[in-house]
């Protein structure tokens, strides 16, 4: 576990890209932390972050696209411990074949930590009958004064869709294929290296392939 | 005129519920064929089995377009073969967008005609053409397909689609349902420009009031699962006037 510690009005930044993310950071007041989780094979990520200043603003994007035996691990635990903070989570999974995914969403707002806003999103989507998204998020608001959404939904490619792009002549893969590129874009949306962002958007359509 | 279309007593269920009942129906190059009927009658499902839409099953019966086994063919050979469906219900697709999925569409069909893909470049402009001659706003690319569209944006896309495609057989589903008059013109505007020699119109619908704009050739009623009368364009506006009911079928 790399501890990190984000000073005062500082910002860090970074897109991890096929590795087991293992993070324990403490932001201090003001400070910015955007971090991408972006997992094509097998990894167990375990992100901590602790909102320890006033007025943080937390950012945790994971994307996990899984095939055969594949499976990804995403545990996220986020407190809230100063009030003043944001925080907003979007995790997403895409699962064929056997492949399996969970996703632990622990969220705490303490008593103190007025005005906190904090939003937790996980979309799932599995691509065949075999593959299993385990879903857990935990939500403990001890605060009153706070704005706190979550939202975790787990279904399959919409066959209406699937068949309005046959009906245009699109065989059902290249279908399935632009249909899981559109699933997954708006996680890669919010990286903000163009040029990274662009190489990641490009290879997620060959991926589909 | 040669035979563009031939149904041979067709039958086709839907969770066992035989909806179509023996339909007979030829269509040659050239004509526009109007079907309409009472709720539940199957006009939605023959447009849907012509197209190859899973959720039914074809019982009996046999369809040939241009002489070949329609049935046999999957739902994208189908198309890349010219059998186009304007959707009553055109689907929302987020995250996809017009561009895209239209270049996908376009370049699938020409390769299934032996044709080179477009270039960025030509497909661009093919897109702008096809918008001016239906008179559609240019915003349309970046879009994704359909979504947040108008109940007539949405329409309007799919005679786009339509003109982008040029099928040989376009079936117009419920075309007209939640069309305001302005909309239905330009709508009905684009399918009469769209019409040649070569190809063929099915259109669906309720009411007589789209028949006003794009004029049938034959107008034939479907009710229970079968065409139970057939007539030129007089015979809807005699439906318009004594209902079904009014018919003695």
């Amino acid at each position: 576990m790399s501890e990190i510690t984000i000073h005062s009005g500082e910002t860090f930044e970074r897109v991890f890209l096929n590795e087991s993310v293992n993070l324990h950071i403490v932001q201090e007041a003001g400070s910015v932390l955007k971090i991408h989780v972006l997992n094509f094979a097998f990894a167990t990520n375990n992100i901590i972050v602790e909102q320890a200043g006033e007025g943080c603003q937390t950012e945790i994007y994971a994307l996990a696209f899984l095939h055969g035996d594949e499976s990804v691990t995403t545990e996220t635990h986020v407190t809230h411990a100063v009030g003043g903070g944001t925080s907003n989570q979007l995790l997403k999974f895409v699962l064929d074949d056997n492949s399996h995914g969970r996703f632990v969403g622990d969220l705490k707002i303490v008593q103190d930590a007025q005005k906190t806003e904090a939003h937790q999103t996980n979309r799932n989507l599995l691509l065949s009958d075999a593959a299993e998204m385990r879903t857990q998020p935990q939500l403990e608001i001890y605060a009153d004064d706070v704005k706190a959404t979550h939202g975790a939904s787990t279904g399959q490619l919409d066959e209406s869709a699937l068949f309005y792009m046959q009906q245009r002549g699109i065989d059902k893969q290249k279908a399935r294929q632009l249909l899981v590129a559109a699933f997954m874009k708006d996680v890669l949306a919010t990286i903000s290296d163009e040029n990274l962002k662009e190489q990641l958007l490009n290879s997620i359509d060959g991926e589909v392939e | 005129m040669s035979k563009l279309l031939e149904i041979k007593n067709l039958h086709a269920s839907i969770g066992g519920k035989e909806i179509l009942k023996g339909v007979n129906l030829v269509i040659n190059e050239g004509e526009v064929h109007a079907i309409m009927g009472p709720n539940g009658a199957g006009k939605s499902t023959l447009s849907a089995v012509l197209t190859g839409n899973p959720a039914y099953e074809v019982t009996a019966g046999e369809v040939y377009l241009k002489g070949q086994n329609l049935l046999e063919m999957e739902p994208e050979i189908r198309a890349r073969a010219g059998v186009f469906l304007s959707f009553q219900y055109p689907v929302e697709i987020p995250g996809v967008s017009m561009t895209n999925f239209m270049r996908a569409a376009l370049n699938a069909k020409r390769e299934y005609e032996g044709k080179e893909p477009l270039s960025p470049r030509e497909f661009l402009a093919l897109m702008r053409e096809k918008k001016k001659m239906l008179e559609l706003p240019d915003k349309l690319n970046n879009r994704s397909v359909n979504e947040g569209f108008s109940g007539g944006e949405k329409k309007k896309n799919e005679i786009f689609q339509m003109a982008m495609l040029e099928p040989c057989l376009s079936i117009l589903d419920e075309t007209d349902s939640g069309l305001d008059i302005d909309a239905l013109r330009i709508v009905a505007e684009g399918v009469n420009r769209l019409k040649t020699p070569q190809n063929a119109s099915i259109v669906i619908t309720h009411y007589q009031r789209l028949l006003d704009y794009i004029v049938p050739d034959f107008v034939h009623v479907l009710a229970d699962g079968k065409i139970v009368k057939t007539g030129d364009k007089s015979l809807a506006l005699e439906l318009e006037e004594k209902g079904y009911e009014g018919l003695n079928l």
